[in-house]
Order: C-alpha cells, then sequence, then structure tokens
C-alpha cells in the first residue's frame, strides 16, 4: 500500500432535489451526502459499507462527477475535478473508472464485446486501429474470458462473464481508479468468489485503486485495506480492516459487524447481537445532530443537538461519535 | 477420450450471432407471424406488379357481363358496370399499399423527430409537444377526415377545374391527386401521436438505463451516446409500431373511403368497393366479399407480424 493520497475528498455534499405529493406540489431535498472528508490512498483498496440508501453509491458517482456534487470538493492531481464540465473532466474520465452493479444492464445490447471493449480505446486514442484486436484480446484474457467472445453480444454471455467485460472495459482506459459499485452484489455466490480475486489480481498487475462499495461485510473483510462505515449521508467510522473489525468504536459499527453471521453454529449461538430498534430515518428529514441518535443505545443529551465532529479518535481511525469523544466508548 | 491429442483442436470460430439474426431465428419459429410475413409479401408484390397480374383493365367496363359471379375468366367476377373485380381488388391493393407507406411514412418522421427531441431534451420543448400530441389525438379521427373534406376538396377542385379551363394542361384533370393529398394528408396529421410518444418513451427510458451512465464514465460525448446507445436500442419498438401502423392505416384508408371522404370511385379502394358491394350483396354477395377478405386478411395479417416481430425484439416479454 502506497502512502500518497491519490484523490481527496473535503467537505463533499449532495443533495437532490425532489417533488413530492399526486401533483409534485412540495418541493424537498434528500440529504444524499452530508459533508464527507476522506483520503483514498494509492494502490489500496478503499470499502465503503452501510444499509441500503445510506449514499454509498452517491459518494462513488459524486466523486467521478458523474452525479454534480452541491458543495466541496474532490482533488485528483491538484485538480477540483467535481467543478469541471464534461469536457474539460474527459481526461479525467479516462483515468477515473466505474464497474455498476447489475452487469445485464450496464453493457449495450446492441454491441458486440469486442465493439464495447474497443470502444473506449478508440474514443481514447489509446490504440491505433490496426492495433485494436490485440488489445482488446488481451483486456479480454486478463479478464479471463477467450478472444472468440469479442463478436459475441451481451445476451449470449452469463452474468458473471458480463461482469468480467465491464471490468474488461474499464480496463480498457488504462485507468489508475476503479469505483466497484456493488459490483459483485448481482452475482451468485460462487462467480462472486472469481470477479472478487479477479479484481485483486489485476489490482497487483496494473497498481490500480479500488474504492469498492458493497454491503457483504464478509467479502469487505477479505479485500480492503480501509473500511469506511457510513449511515444516512454521513461517514460514521473510517479505519484500517484489522482496526475497524477488531476495535470498531462507533455504536453503528459495532451493531453492523454483531450483525455478520458466524459460521461456526456453537459460536453462532453463544453470540452476543445487537439489533437496532426501528428504520433508518427519511434522508428527506434526516434526525438533528448525530444522525444515529434516534437508534444509538447510547444516546445522550448532546447527540440530538450537535453533529459529532469527524475527527482521529487512534491512529489512523477516524470516527463522529460523542460518546467516542468523550471517552464514553471505545 | 484419454488418447485424443488435445493440440490438434483447431481454434473454434463461432459465427457472431447479432440480435436482428437472433430475432429472425425467433420470428421464423413463429407460424403465425410467418403466415402474417407471407401474406403482407404476396400482397405486396401484388401491388408492385397490379397491371401484369390480371388481363382486365380496372376501369373498362364490359355492360354485356354485368354482375357475373366468380368464374375463370373473372376469379372474383364483375360488378354493375361489368367490370372485373379482381382487377379491381388488384388495383385496391395499391391504393391501400400506396396510402398506408405514405402515410405511415409521414407520421414516422414527424412522430420520430418530434418525440426524440421530447424526449432527450425535455422541459418546456417536451411539455409542447406532448401538449400538440394530447391535442391531436383528442380530436376524434373520424370527424378531423370529414371537416378536413368538406372543407377542401371543393375549393381545391373547383381551383383545379378553373386552372384546367385557363390552360388546358390535362395534369389539373387528375383530381385522383387531390384525393390523395387530402386523404394522405389527413391520415398523417392523425396518426403521428403514437409514434411520438413511443419514440418519446423510449428515449427517457433508455436515457436512464445504466449502460447511458456507463457510457457517461467512459467519458463518450453526447452525439456517440445518442447514435450508438439511444438510437439502436429505440429502433426494436419502432419497428413492431411501423408494422402495425401499416395495418391500421389500410384499415383507416377503407373505413374513410368506406365512408366516402377517402379515395373516390371510379378509384379501386378496398373501402369504397365494400360500400358499393355492400348495397347488393344479397343479391350479388361477390361484391361485397372479396374486398372485405382482402381487407380483413390484410389486416390480420399486418397484426400477426406486428406481434411477432414484438416477441421476436422483445425475447423476455415473450416468455
Amino acid at each position: 500500500m502506497g502512502v500518497q493520497p491519490l484523490m481527496r475528498i473535503e467537505n463533499l455534499v449532495k443533495h437532490f432535489h425532489v417533488r413530492l405529493g399526486a401533483f409534485g406540489e412540495r418541493a424537498a431535498t434528500v440529504h444524499a451526502l452530508d459533508n464527507i472528508t476522506f483520503d483514498i490512498l494509492e494502490g489500496e483498496t478503499l470499502s465503503l459499507v452501510g444499509e441500503s440508501g445510506c449514499g454509498k453509491s452517491t459518494t462513488g458517482f459524486t466523486l467521478l462527477n458523474l452525479h454534480r456534487a452541491t458543495e466541496g470538493k474532490v482533488i485528483y492531481q491538484g485538480k477540483n475535478i467535481v467543478e469541471l464540465d464534461e469536457k474539460a473532466m474527459r481526461p479525467y474520465r479516462r483515468q477515473l473508472q466505474i464497474v455498476f452493479q447489475d452487469p445485464y444492464s450496464t453493457l449495450n445490447p446492441r454491441m458486440t464485446i469486442g465493439e464495447a471493449v474497443g470502444e473506449p480505446i478508440l474514443f481514447h486514442k489509446l490504440a491505433t486501429k490496426a492495433e485494436l484486436k490485440d488489445r482488446i484480446a488481451t483486456l479480454l484474457a486478463d479478464v479471463g474470458l477467450p478472444p472468440r467472445f469479442a463478436s459475441r453480444y451481451p445476451h449470449e454471455l452469463s452474468g458473471g462473464q458480463r461482469q468480467r467485460v465491464a471490468i474488461a472495459r474499464a480496463l480498457a482506459c488504462q485507468p489508475k481508479f476503479i469505483v466497484c459499485d456493488e459490483a459483485i452484489s448481482a452475482l451468485d455466490v460462487s462467480v462472486q468468489a472469481q470477479i472478487i480475486n479477479l479484481l485483486l489480481d489485476l489490482q497487483q498487475k496494473y497498481g490500480l485503486t479500488y474504492l469498492f462499495i458493497a454491503h457483504d461485510l464478509a467479502v469487505v473483510r477479505h479485500i480492503s485495506d480501509r473500511v469506511g462505515v457510513m449511515y444516512l449521508g454521513r461517514l460514521a467510522e473510517l479505519a484500517t480492516r484489522e482496526e475497524l473489525f477488531e476495535h470498531p468504536l462507533h455504536p453503528y459499527t459495532k451493531a453492523l459487524l454483531s450483525a455478520v453471521p458466524e459460521a461456526d453454529p456453537a459460536h453462532e449461538r453463544s453470540r452476543q447481537r445487537q439489533i437496532l430498534q426501528g428504520d433508518v430515518p427519511s434522508p428527506l428529514s434526516p434526525p438533528s445532530g448525530c444522525r444515529f441518535h434516534t437508534r444509538c443505545p447510547i444516546a445522550m443529551d448532546v447527540c440530538s443537538k450537535a453533529v459529532p465532529e469527524w475527527r482521529e479518535a487512534r491512529p489512523g481511525h477516524m470516527v463522529a461519535c460523542h460518546a467516542v469523544t468523550e471517552g464514553l466508548s471505545g | 477420450m484419454s488418447v485424443v491429442p488435445m493440440t490438434t483442436t483447431p481454434i473454434e470460430i463461432e459465427p457472431p450471432v447479432s440480435l436482428w439474426r437472433d430475432a429472425w431465428h425467433r420470428l421464423r419459429r413463429n407460424k403465425l407471424a410467418v403466415f402474417g410475413l407471407a401474406v403482407v409479401v404476396i400482397l405486396a408484390f401484388t401491388a408492385l406488379l397490379g397491371p401484369y397480374l390480371t388481363p382486365y383493365d380496372f376501369l373498362s367496363q364490359d355492360l354485356n357481363s354485368r354482375n357475373l359471379g366468380p368464374s375463370l375468366s373473372h376469379l372474383f367476377g364483375t360488378d354493375d358496370l361489368g367490370r372485373d373485380v379482381f382487377s379491381r381488388v388488384v388495383y385496391g391493393t395499391r391504393t391501400a399499399f400506396l396510402v398506408a407507406i405514405v402515410v405511415t411514412f409521414i407520421a414516422v418522421v414527424i412522430g420520430v423527430t418530434l418525440g426524440a427531441l421530447a424526449g432527450f431534451f425535455g422541459g418546456w420543448l417536451d411539455r409542447i409537444v406532448m401538449w400538440l400530441t394530447d391535442m391531436t389525438m383528442s380530436i376524434p379521427n373520424l370527424l378531423l377526415v370529414v371537416v378536413i373534406n368538406a372543407s377542401l376538396k371543393t375549393p381545391i377542385a373547383s381551383w383545379m377545374e378553373s386552372r384546367y379551363l385557363a390552360t388546358l394542361n390535362p395534369f389539373y384533370r387528375e383530381t385522383i391527386w387531390v384525393d390523395f393529398l387530402l386523404v394522405f394528408g389527413s391520415m398523417a396529421l392523425i396518426s403521428w401521436p403514437p409514434y411520438a410518444r413511443l419514440v418519446r418513451a423510449q428515449v427517457l427510458s433508455i436515457r436512464s438505463r445504466p449502460y447511458i451512465t456507463a457510457a457517461q464514465a467512459l467519458g463518450l460525448t453526447n452525439r456517440i451516446i445518442l447514435m450508438r446507445y439511444v438510437v439502436p436500442n429505440a429502433l426494436g419498438p419502432l419497428i413492431v409500431a411501423v408494422s402495425a401502423g401499416l395495418g391500421t392505416a389500410m384499415v383507416l384508408e377503407s373505413a374513410f373511403s368506406f365512408l366516402g371522404v377517402g379515395v373516390n370511385p371510379p378509384t379501386p379502394s378496398w373501402g369504397n368497393m365494400i360500400s358499393d358491394g355492400l348495397r347488393v350483396w344479397q343479391h350479388y354477395p361477390h361484391l361485397l366479399a372479396a374486398p372485405a377478405a382482402v381487407l380483413g386478411l390484410a389486416s390480420v395479417a399486418f397484426s400477426f407480424l406486428g406481434d411477432g416481430l414484438n416477441d421476436a425484439l422483445n425475447p423476455r416479454g415473450a416468455k
């Protein structure tokens, strides 16, 4: 793992303006992301976990400028890329790639695999027309597909094969950084393992940096260097994998980790589970102060009043919790 | 098994199965669709080769052989003026195809342009187009055609008559063009909204597909995304709609001609032949049966073909 930050995300905010009611008469704001700050280090795999709708995917989309950030900065190579327009963004698009969740809908059904993989190569002028065929074959080999797949259409492929194509397409750009947005969630468990191993192999081979967005904690534990936990549009905690899984500080992280099933039945039966009460509040009107205070088992008065500070509780271990700050948890 | 040397196995080369070829395979397995396609092809050839298929002119009258029943010399018999009904049905096929193709073409051009612009750009353009569509659809078809015919036919005809008297140019005697102009014009005017809605809905739904976001993430330009991603994917449902629309246009033309607001006699159209036959069907049923059967056949054939295309191009919906 390198120590250089590849990308620095500073106070990133993303609000979606929506209209509610039968006639769209009420304007409302979805607080999808609020003040997210973290670094992505070169060559690492940083995972973001959290429940559905907590802003994991929005983070990925916003820092690639696929959603316009409402506020904040994403510094990449000294430039705040979220303020660039589409044209100025283009050279960065090549370096910053994304692999999506559903491989069935992320490939154009009217394009062969070869066309799909070759398109970014020609578009970004990464090879001449003469070299294109070899380049496509190399990329397909990289993701474990035979070259004859180049003439096939997406509908002839299985989910796992399609996800390999999606990865080959991202690789075709020769990127530095890939957001894997739930890239394995839609696949069968046996295929998930293959794709994970493929992603890890490619990371080694090409020195890639991953932002891995997932909700499967077992997978996250297997592949991550660092893990960030999100709750309702805010980062709750971020630390190295060992630190986070062994010494979680935030009560939400603890609850989340206690929900991971154990393979050993004896262990599983004796295990202390911490069940959170209630549902995730609506991001349309998030709770005041700490957004977790409505469900937090150790909530205090201050939690509903002040937003907890995003601070380093232990070396390299960031957390936003009043209880941790006051030394009551940890 | 164990002694087969693996190294001599030639590299397996598989022909690409394109979506279109795949669709064609599926279409071929669908009996009703194949029947529809066959009938449509036969009718199309009939329309194209009309004059070569029949020994009689559709206009020539033979008052000695009026109202004859079907026979070898007159396959569908003759009508009250001794005209060969088979020839008239064949020429009616020409009329039907001409009207259907031209009307559908105009309607598709208007509909696709407006629908694609509305879907892609949205906003006020979308609102205007949708308002125009709703307004057009709210007007009863027949009423509009009758009004257009009633208000424009006589003025145009009398203007042409005066031009003929002034110039003696025989072109101005050809009132058939007025008929066609009014029929094409009014039918196209009422036929485009479904295409506009379809294309708009297609573009809207395709725009939000993940593969569009994936294309944007690659940095591709809007023009490339529109041409390589949006248009090819919107084409399937449009083809289905056009196939069904051709049949609808034929029925519509017949309906208008039946009511006397479409193609006027003596130009044969299935509609005005049915209208004529209806008056005497108790005595000469073949005068009604022949054009009605062909119209029915054409309508059913186009709808089978449309259904078959729908299943072939959207295999997920079929299963």
